[in-house]
C-alpha cells in the first residue's frame, strides 16, 4: 500500500508528510528553546549585582562560531540546489563543507570554550581583611581602583546600573579573583604541583577543585569514610570538598585575565591549555601566568571553577550552549548519514524523495542557526 | 512542489539570493559585533542597545526562514504560520492587559480600591433571595 502524500504535497497544507513533519517539530523545538530563553532573560534581568559574571565571555570566539554556523547554512542549502540540478558530486561536495563547519562549532566548544572555563577558578574571602590581604599581594597596595575596575569589567560589563555603583554594593570579600590553580601545600607543609596531583593533568585543573564554607557548616555528619583506594565516600548530607578529602592546607594560585598590573608582566587573556600543565616550570613563563600566590584554606570562602554548580549564569550558559551543542551534534550525525554509500542508492531508486531528506536536514540546519542567531547576543553581548 | 523551480530559476535567481541571505547574516553578526565593541549599551543605556541587538537578530533569523527555510516559496504553510503567529500575539496582548492591570494595582503604597462600590453600597437596596 502506498503511503499518501508520501513524496507529494498535500493539497490542504502544500507540504509532503516529512516536511509538515519537520515543522511541527520545529514548533516544539521552538518552545523548549523559547522557555530556556524566557529563564535566561528573567534571571539576567533579575540577577543581583555581583552575579552575572558574563564579561569572561570570550566575545571573538562566539563571534567566529556565529560566522561558522552561518556558512553552513549557506551550503547545506547549496547541497539542495544541487540535487534539484541533479549534480551530485556538487551535493557531496557541498554537504562534506556542511559537516566540517558544524565539526568545527563542535572543535571550538566542546575543545576549546569549555575546557578554557573548567580550568578557571574563583576564589571568594572569609572576610573582607583576608581579601585585602591576598589583593594587595596580587595588586599591590593601591589596589581597590583597578580591583573595582576587573569587577566592573566582568559583572557589569554593559553598566546598566550606571549611577548606583553597583560594585559598592558587594563586599570585598564577595569579589572573586579569578584564575589557575597551579600547586597546593598538604597539610605537611610540601608543596605539590597540580598538574601531577591526581593522574590526568585534565582532571586536576578542571572541577577537581571545589570548596563553599557554607556546604561544610551545614553537614550533620563530618565523618567521611574513605574507599581501599583513598576516595572517599559521600552519603547523603555530605558534600565535596577538596581541601577536607585531600587534606591540603593552602592553595597556589595564579591570577588572570588582566588581573595584573599592566606595566607589569601580565596574565594571558586567554585560558591555559590543560595540556600545559603538565609542565608547570615552563606553563608559568609560556603563557604570562609568571606570578603566584598563596592562599590559605581558613582565608577561603568558596573555590570554584566556571563549572555549571558556579553559579546561575554558568548554569543556564551550559543548558543553553549544551542542548544547542547536542543539536549541532545530532545534525553532523544525520549529515554524515547522507553522504554513506546506502544513501546514493537512495538517490538512484527515488531521487525525490533522497532530495526531500535533504531538505528536512537542512530545516532542522537552519533552527540550529537560527538558535545561536539570538544565542550570540544574548549570551555574548548583552 | 510548491518550492519546485526550473534549472534556470535556481540558477539564475536561487543561487543568487542564498549569497545575499549569507551576506545579510554577515553583515548582521558583524554589526552587532562591532557595535558592542564600540559600547552601545554604555552610549544608549541597555534596553536600548538590548533591542538594537534583537532587532538585528530579527532581521537575520527572517532571512534564513524566507529564503533558505524556503517560507517565500511555501505559500500555504506561511498563511497558516501566519496565522497561528496571530493568535500567539493576540493571546500575549490578552494576557498583557490582564496581567498588566494586576501589576498596577499591586505597587507598593497603592490603594486597591476595585471592590469599594460593592462595600459602599447600601445592604438594603441588595435584593433579598429569600
Amino acid at each position: 500500500m502506498e503511503i499518501p502524500y508520501y513524496d507529494k504535497e498535500r493539497p490542504d497544507t502544500g507540504l509532503y508528510n516529512g516536511k509538515a513533519g519537520i515543522w511541527l517539530f520545529l514548533a516544539s523545538e521552538v518552545m523548549l528553546f523559547g522557555a530556556l530563553f524566557s529563564a535566561y532573560v528573567l534571571l539576567r534581568v533579575g540577577a543581583e549585582p555581583g552575579t552575572w559574571s558574563m564579561g569572561l565571555m570570550n566575545q571573538w570566539v562566539g563571534a567566529f562560531n556565529t560566522l561558522i554556523l552561518i556558512a553552513s547554512s549557506a551550503t547545506i542549502v547549496m547541497a539542495w540546489v544541487c540535487l534539484k540540478l541533479n549534480d551530485w558530486k556538487g551535493f557531496r561536495k557541498w554537504k562534506w563543507a556542511t559537516v566540517i563547519f558544524a565539526f568545527t562549532f563542535l572543535v571550538v566548544k566542546w575543545s576549546y570554550e569549555w575546557p578554557a572555563k573548567f580550568t578557571h577558578y574563583d576564589v571568594t574571602f572569609v572576610t573582607d581583611q583576608s581579601a585585602s590581604k591576598v589583593y594587595t599581594d596580587v595588586l599591590g597596595p593601591e589596589f581597590s581602583e583597578t580591583q573595582s575596575e576587573i569587577w566592573q569589567k566582568r559583572f557589569d560589563p554593559l553598566k546598566k546600573d550606571q549611577g548606583s555603583n553597583p560594585a559598592a554594593q558587594v563586599k570585598l570579600k564577595d569579589k572573586p579573583l579569578d584564575g589557575h590553580i597551579v600547586g597546593y601545600i598538604d597539610s605537611n607543609g610540601a608543596e605539590h604541583k597540580v598538574g601531577a596531583a591526581w593522574g590526568m593533568p585534565f582532571w586536576s585543573h578542571a572541577f577537581a577543585w571545589r570548596h563553599d564554607r557554607k556546604n561544610i557548616e551545614k553537614e550533620k555528619d563530618k565523618s567521611i569514610r574513605y574507599d581501599k583506594d583513598g576516595r572517599p565516600v559521600y552519603k547523603e548530607g555530605h558534600f565535596r570538598d577538596t581541601f577536607r578529602d585531600r587534606d591540603i592546607k593552602a592553595i597556589i594560585f595564579a591570577p588572570a585575565h588582566g588581573t595584573w598590573d599592566r606595566n607589569e608582566k601580565q596574565a594571558s587573556s586567554g585560558a591555559v591549555k590543560y595540556a600545559e600543565a603538565k609542565h608547570d616550570a615552563g606553563h608559568a613563563h609560556s603563557d604570562g601566568h609568571g606570578h603566584t600566590i598563596t592562599i590559605a584554606r581558613e582565608d577561603i570562602s568558596r573555590l570554584s571553577s566556571y563549572e555549571p554548580a558556579h553559579s546561575t549564569f554558568f548554569a543556564t550558559y551550559y543548558t543553553l550552549t549544551g542542548l544547542h551543542a547536542l543539536h549541532v551534534l545530532g545534525g553532523i550525525l544525520v549529515m554524515l548519514y547522507h553522504l554513506l554509500p546506502v544513501s546514493r542508492r537512495v538517490y538512484e531508486k527515488n531521487p525525490v524523495q533522497y532530495t526531500n531528506r535533504i531538505e528536512i536536514t537542512g530545516l532542522f540546519w537552519h533552527f540550529v542557526d537560527l538558535v545561536w542567531i539570538f544565542l550570540f547576543p544574548i549570551l555574548y553581548l548583552l | 512542489m510548491s518550492d519546485d523551480h526550473s534549472p534556470e530559476y535556481y540558477k539564475k535567481k536561487f543561487i543568487p539570493l542564498i549569497y545575499l541571505v549569507g551576506g545579510i547574516l554577515i553583515a548582521g553578526t558583524i554589526i552587532t559585533f562591532a557595535a558592542d565593541k564600540m559600547g552601545i549599551a554604555e552610549r544608549w543605556g541597555f534596553v536600548n542597545a538590548t533591542i538594537f541587538a534583537m532587532s538585528v537578530a530579527v532581521v537575520k533569523a527572517s532571512a534564513v526562514i524566507y529564503i533558505f527555510m524556503h517560507l517565500k516559496w511555501d505559500i500555504k504553510l506561511k498563511t497558516i504560520s501566519i496565522t497561528l503567529g496571530s493568535t500567539v500575539i493576540f493571546f500575549i496582548g490578552m494576557m498583557c492587559l490582564t496581567v498588566g492591570s494586576e501589576i498596577d494595582s499591586n505597587k507598593p503604597g497603592h490603594e486597591d480600591n476595585t471592590w469599594n462600590h460593592v462595600e459602599q453600597s447600601d445592604p438594603k437596596t441588595v435584593p433579598d433571595d429569600k
